[in-house]
């Protein structure tokens, strides 16, 4: 085994194109603790950024170059991501998952002209894209959607509410969910809209959160109330074909359920936590000398670690063109409870200094108490941890003569992206 | 980067699993494990595939692989779990010998250990258990050419199945002395310690002397040759703990998929589910750490011993909850001897402290981040 992510000469080359790029095109962008500090102006420079990032294929790396991706290797875009990493930036360089995994399912599942209209404005950062999926009444069991789009000419009418959207700064697109057969079975009654956000009747609203996320892309944003009121879209927008909507969201959830993590991000808030208690002191002793400290310490270590490693795996799976099924949720697991558990250890480590954002008192500028309510909110989104826990089940066939076949993805996806 | 076996780790594999199957299967265990059988049926067959001289270099006898090589071995019987003095001889007291070792000793005793002629067990802990130096008492005094050896040995492995011991000892200099010294006869006794453990034996050394020559690189203090020995031993034992763990997720799906009680495999109750994808967690939390710090360790990376002490950290807790976790898949049919589950919950703590407990390894991890 080989757990070295080793780079040809001709990589190197890259990487070094790369980091030269990035330094002349990165903006200055302040690190809030609070993601909703972004202001419209930060916004605007990263989407300037992604524009950039675009024109050379290097806003999506791995998708098909005839359609604004850059058509590269796994290699090429873990260059990209590393040395977008080191400006805690990721692709794209804000939020945009409706386009991330809208993209794959267009992909997947559109048609010839949906590829060619939709896929170059989400490939090359024209537009930006949210994802729609949960609404008041509808959150784990996603099939029970309500929202309704029916069919009126060539168009649909959409009526609904969507819940836990988007960001801070508005989208030009939103991949949907809805229902579009509302007497027909379970499962069969559903469709997938990239939906104009400009069209007559869509209102959006913030939600009073107890964290919202931010735009550097990975997280997720400022979470939004999505009304829609007799919105009138072309029926071209409806994505898969009318009713499939359950086997689209085989390739959107199998994307969303912890395939997508980046093998190479570090953990920021372990290399917080280890620099605070080298240099913090308590009764005159250095923090570190004190054994409860060090346990909780090591504690979060080893969990980081485990974490790190199970994303690596899944990373080096997919590298190698092995089909992952149910290494994703699980390792999405671990993820998410284990955020919990580190966030015990730093309220350990620092007491109620761990809760605390106000500028004098506050550690490493207010990311420890905002991480302190980041692990709650992590638990919910892209499937809670039952629900992670369901996939795993149904993917080890436990109880099952069979093992539950993950959702289709596109050639590029299963190599990377 | 590349997580996959070599194409000779899958021949390594796929032998050691051919020879578990045909001599260690459950009821050969079962029947080993309740005392039935003493395992010297199986011991040749064993000794005839050359796994005790893995790790030793080819001018002592041996096969010279890497640890990571010899890992796959050790996972491959850890499925067993297969037990038996391999692991003391084959690779911890090998690994001191090479360690510490004159060379005089390395190539007097690694042949005879490759070859399965010598069988040793190392005797380092005592009634207040613990691994570090401050916990070795037993005294050995130098009388003219001789040295004089008193003590008792607690919780050794593997002592009854063995030729021959290194015992940790307390030279009159302070220092810690490592003894090779016969393991029967001349005041030394192994008995066999009854209860929920496999192999642990009390070693008594009574009045036993040994020439001055058996101690082991008479150099160095002892302890740093054991500390170096145990870095990469614990790497071995924790792959031997993931293959327990992978059988025992094979046992817990395959029973989640067989076993129906009302009307249905239990497997469909989201309860039982959850004690499986629990085993699974278990499973590959230990098995990613594990190959991280061999890989690490064989390419004497940077972060080596951290890597090493997180792995035997979430390794022997793992097997431990894992064993939990798949008892309450299994409830009652579970504890049932001729399943065969008991091996595993058994071998997950007699495991548990073996070259340090997760507590141990806990802090020496502290030391390794600096904190």
């Amino acid at each position: 085994m080989d757990f070295d992510l080793e780079w040809t000469s001709e990589q190197l080359a890259f990487q070094d194109q790369v980091r030269a790029w990035l330094a002349d095109h990165v903006p200055e962008l302040p690190d809030h603790a609070d993601p909703a500090d972004l202001t419209a102006d930060e916004y605007a420079l990263q989407r300037k950024l992604g524009r950039e990032l675009g024109e050379k294929g290097w806003l999506y790396p791995a998708m098909p170059a005839e359609y604004g991706g850059g058509g590269m290797d796994l290699g090429m875009s873990m260059i990209i991501e590393e040395e977008l990493d080191r400006y805690h930036l990721a692709t794209p360089p804000y939020y945009d998952t409706g386009g991330r995994l809208g993209s794959a399912s267009i992909m997947v599942w559109g048609t010839d002209e949906q590829k060619e209209f939709f896929l170059p404005k989400i490939l090359t950062g024209e537009i930006r894209t949210w994802q729609l999926l949960s609404e008041p009444e509808s959150g784990s069991d996603l099939a029970s959607v309500s929202t309704s789009a029916v069919k009126d000419g060539d168009d649909y009418l959409v009526n609904g509410t969507k819940i836990f959207v988007g960001s801070n700064h508005g989208a030009e697109y939103s991949w949907m969910i809805v229902k579009t057969d509302p007497r027909g079975e379970r499962h069969k009654n559903l469709s997938w809209f990239m939906m104009p956000m400009d069209l007559p009747g869509i209102t959006v609203e913030p939600m009073d959160l107890l964290l919202v996320g931010g735009e550097r892309g990975a997280a997720s944003g400022v979470k939004n109330t999505v009304y829609f009121d007799n919105v009138r879209v072309p029926a071209g927008h409806l994505v898969g074909g009318e009713n499939n909507g359950w086997e689209v969201a085989g390739t959107h959830l199998e994307i969303e359920h912890g395939l997508l993590r980046s093998a190479v991000r570090a953990d920021e808030m372990l290399e917080r936590v280890m620099t605070y208690a080298r240099a913090a002191t308590r009764g005159g002793h250095p923090l570190t000398e004190d054994p409860d400290v060090q346990d909780a310490l090591v504690d979060f270590y080893v969990n980081s670690q485990v974490t790190r490693l199970l994303h690596f795996r899944n990373f080096a799976y997919r590298a190698q063109g092995r089909q992952l099924t149910y290494e994703g949720s699980q390792a999405y697991l671990h993820q998410k409870r284990s955020a919990l558990s580190k966030a015990r250890a730093i309220l350990e480590v620092m007491g109620p200094r761990a809760l605390v954002s106000d500028p004098e008192w506050a550690v490493a500028e207010g990311h420890i108490e905002v991480h302190q309510r980041a692990s709650i909110v992590e638990q919910h989104p892209g499937g809670t941890a039952e629900i992670q826990r369901v996939i795993i089940a149904r993917r080890l066939g436990i109880g099952r003569d069979s093992r539950e076949q993950p959702g289709q993805l596109p050639s590029t996806q299963k190599q990377g992206q | 980067m590349d997580l996959t076996l070599t194409e000779q780790q899958m021949m390594l594999q796929a032998a050691v699993r051919e020879l578990r199957e045909r001599d260690y299967t459950k009821e050969a265990l079962v029947a080993i494990d309740s005392g039935e059988e003493s395992g010297a049926a199986q011991w040749p067959g064993l000794v005839s595939t050359g796994i005790l001289g893995s790790l030793i270099p080819e001018e002592y006898g041996g096969v010279g692989a890497s640890l990571a090589d010899t890992a796959v071995i050790y996972e491959e019987l850890g499925r067993g779990p297969v037990p038996g003095p391999h692991f003391s001889s084959g690779v911890f007291a090998a690994l001191i010998l090479l360690e510490g070792g004159t060379e005089a000793q390395k190539q007097e005793l690694l042949p005879a250990i490759a070859s399965g002629e010598r069988v040793f067990a190392v005797a380092i802990t005592e009634e207040d258990y613990g691994w570090g130096p401050g916990f070795i008492h037993t005294l050995a005094r130098i009388r003219g050419n001789d040295l004089a050896i008193e003590g008792t040995k607690l919780y050794v492995h593997d002592a009854a199945d063995a030729t021959d011991l290194i015992v940790a000892t307390r030279l009159e200099t302070g220092k810690i002395g490592l003894v090779h010294m016969p393991a029967h006869g001349g005041g030394v006794a192994a008995r066999p310690l009854p209860g929920f453990a496999t192999g642990l034996c009390e070693v008594s050394i009574l009045q036993a002397s040994v020439p001055r020559s058996s101690l082991i690189g008479a150099m160095e203090d002892g302890w740093d040759v054991l500390e170096r020995a145990m870095q990469k031993a614990s790497l071995i034992l924790s792959a031997y703990q993931v293959g327990g763990l992978s059988q025992v997720f094979d046992m817990s799906l395959l029973y989640s998929q067989t076993r129906r009680q009302f009307q249905q495999p239990i497997g469909r109750f989201q309860r039982v589910q959850d004690h499986v994808i629990d085993v699974v967690n278990y499973l590959d939390s230990a098995r990613w750490t594990t190959y991280e710090a061999l890989w690490k360790a064989d390419e004497a990376r940077e972060g080596a011993i951290a890597a090493m002490h997180t792995a035997a950290t979430v390794a022997s807790e793992s097997y431990y909850y894992g064993c939990n976790s798949a008892h309450d898949v299994h409830a009652g049919m579970g504890i049932v001897r001729e399943y065969g589950l008991t091996l595993h919950t058994k071998m997950s703590r007699t495991l548990y402290h073996y070259l340090g407990s997760p507590r141990y390894h806990r802090k020496r991890l502290a030391q390794a981040l600096g904190l």
